[in-house]
């Protein structure tokens, strides 16, 4: 037994000496059985390997420690000598094993959900990220993690610094899989749902929605259920933010209308009920549906948006009248009392989402033209911004589409169909 | 003890002691005052969470955390006169006694601007509840700041300041942005 892990050892030190990666790589995937045959020596193991300069070797033997039963009481060390390997570990070695490096975030992921200690996990995994990518808008498949732990700790904060970078590329994760590289699409679901649910819990309502419109449209050709979840808040995000439902780009895959749309008709008939501007009717759509809409955990949201219609048709009113009552504000909108209606345009003064004076002495309402902003500096600033996006996107799009224009399959597609035609063209000729 | 413009950086320092902390609980102190701080920032969403995700156990045996909990309550629900009445309930104790006090500075300053921006006559009792000041003194404070008070029927007419906004940048780095913009729209 003690053999099998001797020769472990002696083969990591050997073929790390000679900086014989990649074969280390395929004898660490085909080395799994022993080490979680041999449990208990594992930690052995690790005092005879060190962590820079074995760094895929000590990947693998705490792989094999997440994967074997717990022997009493060990987690607290087994976390530390995780902890102490993603701080300490060589970024280039570990990078030669993408998978086995976030199988391990996986697997500590899932233990300190199972502990409910997620917030202990959070810088470690942050570590892990920026160790793992090769630059900062790399997704990489801990990113989900990081995010799964950051909602069930309540903490957001650090997961934003990585949500606020737009994703241009993808860590190439399971090399050894047969198909060649590939990302498993779970990973990029959850985290652009996530994501999305972070940003609506920080009321980043704009983020929020392009998060999960990432999430809807990633192509399919069947339904998941994170799309299905991600679909429905997307809806409610829509509503609060634009009132309606925006049109889903054309490129959204055909399940997301053949299937996920019936799949969320109390949502559309939300909508309905939200297009009609009649709060009465919006509020017994919610109660219908209320069993529905708590299951889904969407409650919350969709209480905004009831609140959200009072504040549109009180907006809707400043298009009509110049002055208007406190009390006939109150009754044309639906709300019970004229302080309720002075509320809410207070708070909507406050969020300049309307512009108007409240004259408490005769109680009145009077709206103004939203003032002429077009001119001061914050104007050209926010242009340079959206300028200096822009030439970073067009950056970007020259840059993949080089790419594309160089990749050996695309060339021989390219070529091929050419020759493919040529004949019949001459064919057509003569 | 703090500083007004050093109040990030401190929030900074103990958003890291608490991801830090052994077992993700970090001492009692740190959550008060990052709490403290989330509201004095007016980020009440990351107070929330914040205080949602302090153990129930911390929060029985800290009843300052509840305290300064309810002010962010009333901040939530932007009911002036219940923040004020909650901040003035208790002693602060001192860790978090400063950020309090700037805290309240800040909410009155934006009643003021609310006030400004939203009414055109306005009861001086409002006032006074807005900014949790006693009638007399409130009124004292809308004559020095020219609003008119017809006195017979106690309405306040405030007088509308145009917000001011800053941030220029130097013409230094506008024509380089400039330059940049014209080389890529020739291109």
């Amino acid at each position: 037994m003690a053999s099998a892990l001797e020769q472990f050892v002696n083969t990591v030190r050997t073929l790390s000496s000679q900086g014989n990666y990649r074969d280390l790589c395929d004898y660490l995937s085909k080395s799994n059985e022993i080490l979680i045959k041999n449990g208990q020596h594992l930690d052995n193991v690790l005092e005879t390997l060190d962590i820079q300069q074995h760094s895929l070797g000590v990947l693998a033997v705490l792989n094999a420690k997440y994967n074997t039963p717990l022997v009493n009481a060990t987690n607290e060390n087994r976390f530390k000598q995780v902890k102490d390997f993603i701080f300490n570990c060589n970024g280039e070695q570990i990078r030669l094993a993408p998978d086995l490096f976030a199988e391990l975030c996986h697997l500590v992921t899932a233990n300190l959900t199972e502990q409910k200690q997620p917030i202990k996990g959070i810088s470690l995994l942050q570590k892990a990220i920026s160790k793992l990518q090769l630059y900062d808008s790399q997704l990489t498949s801990i990113h989900a993690d990081l995010c799964q732990l950051c909602l069930l700790s309540k903490c957001f904060k650090p997961a934003l610094e990585i949500l606020d970078i737009d994703i241009t590329g993808i860590c190439q994760e399971n090399v050894q899989g047969q198909s060649g590289s590939h990302f498993d699409a779970k990973y990029f679901l959850l985290y652009y749902y996530y994501g999305g649910m972070i940003y609506l819990a920080l009321r980043n309502l704009d983020r929020a929605l392009y998060f999960l419109e990432v999430a809807i449209t990633t192509p399919a050709q069947e339904v998941s259920h994170i799309m299905l979840e991600s679909y429905k808040k997307y809806i409610l995000v829509s509503l609060l933010l634009h009132g309606k439902i925006l049109v889903i780009p054309k490129y959204t895959s055909r399940v997301v209308n053949r299937f996920i749309k019936p799949l969320s008709q109390p949502y559309h008939e939300l909508t309905n009920g939200f297009a009609s501007n009649n709060s009465a009717e919006l509020n017994m759509i919610v109660n219908k549906h209320n069993e529905v809409f708590a299951r889904d955990h969407n409650l919350g949201l969709v209480k905004q948006v009831v609140s959200v219609l009072y504040k549109k048709n009180i907006q809707r009113l400043t298009k009509t009248f110049l002055t208007l009552s406190l009390s006939d504000v109150a009754s044309r909108v639906g709300l019970a009392s004229p302080n309720d209606a002075e509320n809410y345009i207070l708070h909507m003064i406050e969020d300049k989402q309307i512009y108007a004076t409240i004259n408490q002495k005769d109680g009145m309402v009077i709206f103004r033209d939203e003032p002429d902003k077009y001119g001061g500096p914050e104007v050209l600033k926010g242009l340079e911004t959206q300028l200096q996006q822009c030439m970073e996107l067009d950056k970007q799009i020259l840059a993949m589409d080089e790419e594309i224009q160089v990749n050996p399959q695309y060339v021989k597609k390219a070529t091929g169909l050419q020759e493919d035609e040529q004949p019949s063209k001459s064919a057509y000729a003569i | 003890m703090v500083i007004n413009n050093n109040i990030e950086k401190l929030a900074e320092d103990l958003e890291k002691q608490e991801l830090e902390a052994p077992n993700g609980i970090p001492l009692p102190q740190i959550y008060a005052q990052l709490l403290a701080i989330y509201l004095y920032q007016n980020d009440l969403c990351n107070a929330k969470y914040l205080w949602k995700r302090i153990p129930v156990n911390v929060k029985s045996s800290n009843p300052e955390l509840g305290n300064i909990w309810t002010v962010g309550q009333h901040m939530w629900k932007r009911d002036f006169p219940a923040i004020y009445k909650a901040l003035n309930a208790v002693t602060w104790s001192d860790s978090v006694a400063e950020i309090m006090k700037i805290l309240h500075e800040k909410v009155r300053s934006r009643a003021i601007d609310l006030i400004e921006q939203a009414y055109s006559s306005i009861s001086l009792d409002m006032v006074a509840a807005m900014t949790g000041l006693s009638q007399d003194v409130a009124g004292a404070a809308c004559v020095e700041r020219g609003w008119s008070v017809e006195m017979d029927t106690h309405i306040i007419h405030p007088v509308r300041s145009n917000l001011q906004s800053s941030g220029d940048t130097s013409s230094e780095d506008q024509l380089y942005k400039l330059t940049e913009f014209v080389s890529f729209l020739e291109n």
